[in-house]
């Protein structure tokens, strides 16, 4: 009875000190790739932030009204900034998941892989994202610039509809590349777009008539007003 | 080079055994049948008073008229006048940048090619003189010849501008902006008033085929905007030619405003980086020599909305405050904002902020703190505002009033032109 409490407890210890020496050298792995993994995003950071800096990225940012949408959304940080923080946790993420991976976990392995697969598509639905409102602040700022030289009085209200318009179609864009609820996401925008369109004509139609009427006016009969004009050049 | 393998040939064979010329004559033309045989007529009795003796060719550079123009011009011309026709200015000669043709005072598509091409050929014929006229002109006499050609060909002149006798706010934008920011710029009191005429010597004729102006940047502004810049700049001997009142057949019309500001400031910020070095250190301004016989200012000319541009200035001011945010100094946007408090009949844009905002304008387009073309056409509402300003003071006198406000304007510029200087190498 002894002899066989003895060898339970052995046999017990043995185990479980085997399998300590089995995970501690992955803990080990695990925590070498989380320290290396600060300081390579540290470094990338670094980098990065001196490139943009040296490539005057936040004023070309500027330049096109990325500054100022972020500005608008309550960030205060400057994009390159942004950029660098970013490329940091990025950094990180990819050794972290490297750590993890080197546990041998069954339950991780799939996570890893389905991790990877997505980051493609992840990588394309951020700099869809950008483009996205790049472009809506270009078209934006020209539409509010032209609205307001022809002296039409709505101009802000258009040139805000034309930035919500493309930051819209970015988004249902964005939201389709990274596969989430797609059919809801084409059918919510199809949806939302032709209801837009029917309000506006049926607002024209009802209510606007007379400014339809009047911007056409203008607009037929702006020769005859510019040649009663002065010429400037 | 290529410009000239594609036209040489074109002219060759029209010319036979002629391989040097005195004067050149390039008339640019587009559907102007109804205008061209007058104007060639004008041309050819100008020259035999000029220069009688003097070996002539006519170079007609079409742009694809389909309405006979080539066969007026055959029709009006002297046989015994050399003439060259350099028709449907397409293929390689239209090809590369698209340069924005809304400004080209004649209306002529293709402008840029077909002086290309006269510069080309005097150049090649070793043309003592060039005069290029545009083809839809009515106001144009023999006259002209004498004040475009005889100061190049007798007094050594490089360069002979137009200068036209204009109703009183006629030009306003040359007259607020283009003039006196250049004359601040580059020492030179040339009016920059374009289209019409011009004399070219040949020396300018090479030194403007050698430019960076006719690919790339350079070649989005319209040829009339950047003539008279480049050969003040290059230091070219420069003058103004009295030509009376101008007529034209077919008037700019239908072009947004905002087009043709950014058209024409764009070009004189362009060149600004281009010859950055040249005009840093000028200071002051000289006159430069005029031929013809001067004349009065002109009377009021069409219907000017003071209204309509104070209105403008305001939707401005309300609309694009986030933009201009972005381009004008701190201490320039306080003084633009107290505008807007301003009734319409006493509204006054003050020559110093003027100035301060034109040169604002100018460091923003070298900083590139925005778009470059929604920079420019954002400046619309401030120049209908200067504009008004304009109008209001000087509605109630005589004429001489608005040369006096454009003088104090100009000599505004001169004066703070070191608050340009200073920022420009240092922002």
């Amino acid at each position: 009875m002894s002899t066989m409490w003895q060898e339970a407890m052995l046999e017990a210890f043995r185990e479980t000190t085997l399998r300590i020496a089995h995970f501690l050298p992955k803990l080990l792995a695990l925590l070498t790739f989380l320290a290396l993994g600060v300081a390579a995003g540290w470094l990338v950071k670094v980098l990065l932030l001196r490139l943009l800096r040296a490539f005057r990225f936040d004023a070309v940012c500027e330049r096109f009204g990325l500054g100022s949408s972020l500005g608008t959304a309550g960030t205060k940080q400057s994009i390159s900034h942004l950029v660098g923080r970013l490329s940091f946790w990025l950094v990180f993420l990819l050794f972290a998941f490297m750590g993890i991976d080197a546990l041998d976990l069954t339950t991780t392995a799939n996570m890893m892989s389905g991790i990877i697969d997505f980051l493609p598509h992840t990588l394309a639905a951020v700099l869809l994202l950008l483009f996205g409102v790049l472009l809506a602040n270009f078209i934006a700022e020209a539409a509010l610039i032209a609205t307001v030289n022809a002296q039409i009085q709505e101009a802000r209200i258009i040139a805000r509809f034309i930035r919500w318009g493309v930051l819209i179609f970015t988004a249902a864009m964005v939201l389709t590349q990274l596969g989430i609820a797609k059919e809801i996401v084409v059918a919510a925008f199809s949806i939302m777009f032709g209801g837009v369109m029917l309000a506006l004509a049926i607002a024209i139609g009802l209510g606007g008539q007379s400014i339809a009427k009047d911007v056409l006016e203008q607009r037929l009969h702006r020769r005859k007003m510019e040649q009663d004009e002065m010429s400037h050049i | 080079m290529a410009m000239t393998k594609t036209v040489w040939p074109q002219v060759r064979q029209q010319l036979g055994d002629i391989d040097k010329i005195e004067v050149l004559v390039g008339i640019p033309t587009f559907n102007n049948a109804g205008t061209v045989g007058p104007v060639v007529k004008a041309v050819k009795a100008g020259i035999s008073k000029v220069c009688p003796h003097a070996s002539v060719l006519v170079v007609n550079a079409d742009a694809g008229s389909q309405d006979g123009t080539p066969e007026a011009i055959k029709h009006a011309m002297d046989p015994d006048t050399p003439t060259a026709f350099v028709q449907h200015l397409e293929g390689s000669l239209l090809s590369g940048p698209i340069s924005l043709q809304a400004l080209s005072e004649s209306g002529v598509p293709g402008r840029e090619h077909a002086f290309r091409a006269f510069f080309t050929i005097a150049e090649d014929l070793q043309a003592k003189a060039c005069v290029v006229v545009d083809a839809n002109l009515r106001s144009l006499t023999s006259d002209w010849m004498e004040v475009l050609l005889h100061p190049v060909i007798e007094k050594g002149v490089d360069y002979v501008a137009p200068l036209f006798r204009r109703a009183r706010y006629e030009g306003s934008l040359t007259n607020c902006i283009i003039y006196p920011l250049s004359r601040a710029l580059y020492g030179k009191q040339m009016r920059y008033q374009s289209g019409g005429g011009y004399g070219f010597s040949r020396r300018l004729a090479s030194l403007y085929l050698t430019k960076d102006v006719w690919e790339g940047e350079g070649a989005w502004y319209g040829i009339d905007s950047w003539l008279t810049t480049v050969a003040v700049a290059e230091g070219c001997e420069v003058s103004q030619g009295f030509l009376g009142t101008r007529i034209q057949d077919v008037k700019l019309t239908g072009i947004e405003l905002s087009v043709v500001l950014a058209q024409a400031v764009g070009a004189l910020f362009h060149f600004m980086e281009a010859y950055q070095d040249v005009w840093e250190g000028r200071k002051g301004s000289s006159p430069v020599p005029q031929f013809g016989f001067p004349y009065e200012p002109g009377p009021v000319g069409g219907a000017v909305n003071v209204e309509r541009m104070v209105r403008g200035f305001q939707q401005g001011l309300r609309d694009l405050l986030p933009i201009w945010e972005i381009i004008l100094a701190p201490e320039t946007l306080a003084g633009i904002l107290a505008l807007g408090l301003l009734e319409a009949d006493e509204f006054r844009f003050p020559e110093a902020l003027w100035v301060q905002t034109i040169f604002d304008f100018a460091l923003a387009y070298h900083e590139k703190a925005l778009h470059r073309d929604h920079l420019l056409k954002s400046l619309t509402p401030l120049y209908l505002g200067q504009t008004a300003s304009l109008v209001l003071g000087t509605r109630e006198g005589p004429p001489e009033d608005v040369e006096r406000a454009i003088e104090t304007l100009c000599k505004t510029f001169e004066s703070m032109k070191p608050y340009l200087t200073q920022r420009w190498r240092f922002p």
